[in-house]
């Protein structure tokens, strides 16, 4: 009972700890907050704050928001920050409540253990994990996770959205995932591409006490879950800004990747180069090969969905449109949850170096290039890429890792011995 | 990249030890992996994969292919096929050849004759076109006479498509007057002249067609240059042009701006000092530019803007300008002559106010150009005219009285830059005018569809919208429609759309882009990305056919065991 009310107390403490570390730097350092805010590696054309606050103009004075082609993101945001008060730090508060939010369902999610142990799934090593509050701290203070704060990209939401999908369905409450994710896709489009993995997620999470539907039948009430928010969700949308015009202006956006302003991607590049009669050949390549993962690793790691989650956020953080630091920092949330499977990985220290080098070098030639004219896009690019290397190497070294403890369950002989292809 | 991981991770994790005796004969060539053991070195067969797990690498396999057959194929075939509409090309190629359209001006003059018989007035009427006949030697500008009913007299001339009339009256010698305001030529006859209805030849017949001809000399050997200009074939192409003659209406052509149914004209003050500051260039437009203008609406539209500008230095600062200053007078940096606004080509007009003075007035352009040039001022071609204005230097204002002279000498340049003929009254060369810009459009929209037709042909792989097919129906269309009715202003109306869609057609901007792209381009487009995609994908997929295979023929030979024993 006592080490219950402590854990509380030690929880409330690391909230108030974060809100307090995220309240001063917006306080303290008025300047902060619009600089990340124009920073490219936190504000995508689909995230951005300074394009919300355009949006949220038009919408105040009754023009369509996406007039003028700057606003690309959800309708519903329109209403939820017309309403807050106009003073910047009720906009500070939310963005601190939202970054709680999502460090309280991953809580959540580390503590049901699911990492370590699914329906299908046991690991010997579950028991060397981090608790809860280790993994929520490690979000928290993350300065990924800080920095999209401040910067106040909208992307957060999507985040928040995204982890309490994963909280309700490993609580056995697939309605309540079904809704988050709903939003999350709504907000994002691209977390639609979860729902398989989530379903089987909730499929294997179901209450034991509840009698067990069969497969089929949740999956297909799940769907029907998530069609029926979305499409609330839409006529919502459309009732607030009067007509369909939002759908083409922020999913279209993603789609045809119109906003060519650069990120930390590696789709603005390529498709500044591209020819134009190939252009949309090589969109639908692109949005395949986001999407063509999703089947394979589900099919593969049918044992974990959470796994398979993890994953596909990292891959989506590497290959989405519009992707930024916070789809980053979404990733490494989920990751330490493999706490256990760490001591198989085999290339944590490139991992970690790629990670900062490119963190520090890639504002740094970012800079060269716009500001100091002395570089060109291609330095940019270039750090773009070995971010991108350097996550998708901490992709594959996670993969490797998890098929290397299920493999070790199955030839308990071969534990701690080299792997060779022959 | 993880993906190709994955798959090689997903076939290790497959070697499973649990149930080494399941399906031996499976296992024996499928597992693709093995463990060496380290301290021994010696090597161990991995034990074999268990049939779920097989499976399964089945299912992952085809998940992949399923997203590329089902969806990256029918995307890569609606992306990239090239749509080419259905162009008529063979009626393109003739129209451009003139097959399709001989331009052919039959002009049909009308002959009154109200104090002759009407046997004499056929009979002089049937001699004169003889006559026509024998001078005439170009097919193609065909004139026609008939005689008008005398009751009809002054009210119609023009309204019964006749080009000119004729008027024969009784006198005292044989002379000829054109009618400066109407396409009427009078011609006066001694009574004696009259040809009797038996006599084969007749002088005031030959008369009559002599001055007929001199009146539409010009015209034809216009129309002949322009079709000599053109890939029409020989057959129809006028002999009868001297050398010496095409170039001086190559030359002609060269000046005068190409057609364009709005032209702008910008009327420019410049003064060399703080004066004159102000001019009455509404006024003097309106009084002697306008008549003219008004009876160009038929062919062309105006747009007018004035401006003035002070202080401004001419390209040439010395106060006698040769003739080779002239050339470089216009300071093209520093004044503000812009070039064409809103698509229609500009003709500027310039008065410089200053204390220049042409050296000598050019005696050999001014006989090549009719006279048109004078000491003060010079036409650019298919750019405008300079005139150079000397004022008392305290002139503030200038007044359209002032103007006069310099309008009217623009007036006639205006003519000249649209392209105008220079002989015969105003009447005739304008309806002239519309002949020629007719029959000249009328080439321009065909020599078009024949480049586009030919653009076709030579690029197998560029995109033909279906707005091309569009235009190039329109086109041909107004073409016929112009064919038909050419030398008419009907004909002059559907030459000009004609020419417009033609225009539209051939410079279509998603065609344009593609104008050389090669097939090596499209391997260059495709392998960096999907070859470094395509190759996991087709060796994952020739792995899961061959140890397929390998399955079904060890399954076949147990059973041709099973059935021995």
């Amino acid at each position: 009972m006592d080490g219950g009310k402590v854990t509380l107390g030690r929880t409330a403490g690391l909230y108030l700890g974060a809100a307090v570390l995220r309240l001063a730097l917006f306080t303290l350092f008025p300047g902060l907050a619009d600089l990340l805010t124009g920073r490219v590696e936190i504000s995508t054309p689909v995230t951005s704050f300074k394009r919300l606050q355009e949006g949220l103009f038009l919408y105040d004075h009754n023009v369509s928001p996406y007039d003028g082609g700057v606003y690309h993101q959800a309708p519903l945001f329109l209403p939820l920050f017309s309403l807050l008060p106009s003073l910047p730090i009720f906009t500070y508060l939310l963005y601190i409540a939202v970054d709680i939010l999502s460090a309280g369902a991953l809580l959540k999610i580390a503590d049901s253990g699911e990492a370590g142990s699914s329906a299908l799934f046991t690991s010997p090593r579950r028991e060397k994990r981090w608790s809860g509050f280790v993994i929520a701290t490690v979000f928290l203070f993350n300065p990924f996770t800080i920095a999209t704060c401040i910067g106040r990209s909208t992307s957060v939401f999507t985040t928040c959205a995204i982890l309490h999908a994963i909280a309700k369905a490993v609580a056995g409450a697939p309605f309540g995932a079904m809704v988050a994710l709903s939003f999350a896709a709504y907000l994002s489009m691209y977390p639609l591409l979860l729902l398989p993995p989530l379903l089987l997620l909730c499929y294997d999470r179901q209450p034991p006490e509840s009698a067990i539907k069969p497969g089929v039948q949740s999956a297909a009430t799940n769907i029907l879950v998530v069609v029926g928010v979305l499409a609330a969700l839409f006529q919502m949308s459309y009732f607030i800004t009067g007509s369909w015009e939002f759908l083409p202006s922020t999913y279209g956006v993603q789609l045809t990747l119109s906003d060519l302003t650069p990120n930390i991607g590696l789709w603005w590049y390529f498709f500044i180069e591209m020819f134009d009669s190939f252009r949309s050949f090589f969109l639908a390549v692109f949005w395949l090969h986001l999407s063509c993962y999703v089947g394979g690793l589900t099919i593969r790691l049918r044992r974990q969905p959470l796994v398979v989650l993890t994953l596909l956020l990292g891959i989506f953080s590497i290959f989405k449109p519009y992707p930024s630091i916070s789809d980053a920092s979404l990733f490494l949330a989920m990751v330490p949850l493999y706490r256990h499977v760490f001591p198989l990985m085999r290339y944590t220290f490139v991992i970690a170096a790629v990670i900062m080098y490119t963190t520090f070098l890639g504002p740094a030639f970012y800079h060269l290039w716009i500001y100091a004219g002395s570089g060109n896009a291609n330095f940019f690019y270039a750090i773009t890429l070995v971010w991108g290397l350097g996550q998708s190497l901490l992709v594959c070294d996670l993969t490797f890792a998890v098929l290397r403890d299920e493999w070790e369950v199955e030839r308990p002989e071969m534990v701690g011995k080299d792997i060779r292809q022959i | 990249m993880s993906a190709r991981r994955s798959l090689d991770i997903g076939a290790l994790g497959g070697t499973s030890s649990s149930k080494a005796t399941t399906d031996a004969a499976i296992a024996e060539n499928v597992a693709p992996h093995a463990v060496i053991d380290e301290t021994s070195g010696a090597r161990k067969q991995p034990p074999p994969e268990k049939a779920s797990d097989v499976r399964r690498r089945t299912y992952v396999i085809l998940s992949f292919w399923l997203i590329v057959l089902l969806l990256g194929l029918p995307i890569w075939w609606r992306t990239t096929t090239i749509h080419r509409a259905n162009l008529p090309l063979d009626e393109m190629l003739d129209w451009a050849d003139g097959k399709a359209c001989r331009p052919v001006f039959p002009l049909r003059i009308s002959i009154q004759a109200n104090s002759l018989q009407e046997q004499e007035a056929q009979n002089l009427l049937r001699l004169t076109q003889h006559a026509l006949d024998d001078l005439n030697d170009f097919s193609g500008h065909h004139l026609r006479l008939q005689l008008s009913p005398p009751a009809a007299e002054e009210s119609h001339h023009g309204d019964d498509g006749a080009a000119l009339t004729i008027r024969l009256i009784p006198g005292e010698s044989t002379t000829s007057t054109l009618d400066p305001y109407a396409p009427i030529l009078d011609i006066t006859y001694p009574p004696n002249s009259i040809p009797s209805p038996t006599s084969s030849s007749s002088s005031l017949a030959t008369y009559v067609a002599g001055q007929l001809r001199s009146t539409f000399a010009e015209e034809q050997a216009i129309i002949s240059f322009l079709l000599s200009n053109n890939s029409i074939p020989s057959e129809h192409r006028p002999q009868g042009l001297t050398p010496e003659a095409a170039e001086s209406l190559s030359k002609r052509t060269t000046r005068s701006l190409k057609y364009a149914p709005t032209y702008h004209l910008t009327f420019s003050l410049f003064a060399s000092g703080p004066l004159p500051s102000s001019w009455d260039i509404e006024a003097a437009i309106d009084e002697f530019m306008k008549p003219v203008l008004n009876v160009l609406t038929p062919i062309h539209n105006f747009t007018i803007d004035t401006q003035v500008q002070l202080y401004a230095n001419p390209g040439v600062q010395s106060q006698i300008l040769s003739k080779e200053d002239l050339s470089s007078f216009i300071n093209a940096a520093e004044w503000p002559l812009s070039p064409s606004i809103g698509g229609a080509p500009t003709i500027n007009f310039i008065v410089f106010v200053g204390n220049q003075t042409i050296l000598t007035a050019p005696r050999e352009t001014s006989e090549t150009e009719g006279g048109l040039s004078t000491s003060q001022s010079w036409l650019v071609p298919q750019w405008g005219t300079v005139y150079l204005l000397s004022l008392p230097s305290d002139t503030a204002h200038v007044s359209a009285a002032t103007l006069r002279q310099p309008l009217l000498t623009f007036t006639s340049h205006l003519l000249s830059l649209t392209g105008t003929p220079q002989s015969g009254s105003l009447p005739l060369r304008l309806s002239t005018l519309a002949r020629i810009r007719s029959a000249d459009l009328l080439l321009r929209a065909s020599s078009t569809l024949g480049s586009l037709a030919r653009l076709a042909l030579a690029l197998p792989s560029i995109s033909i919208p279906g707005s091309v097919a569009d235009g190039v129906s329109k086109t041909m269309t107004h073409l016929r429609l112009a064919c038909e009715t050419l030398g008419g202003p009907e004909g002059l109306a559907h030459a000009r759309i004609a020419e417009a869609e033609a225009e539209r057609a051939f410079f279509e901007k998603s065609m344009v882009g593609q104008l050389y792209f090669p097939d090596e381009h499209k391997l260059a487009v495709y392998l960096p990305l999907l070859g470094p995609v395509g190759v996991p994908l087709l060796m994952g997929l020739l792995n899961e056919i061959k140890a397929w295979r390998k399955r079904r023929r060890e399954r076949a030979e147990r059973g041709a065991e099973k059935k021995k024993e």
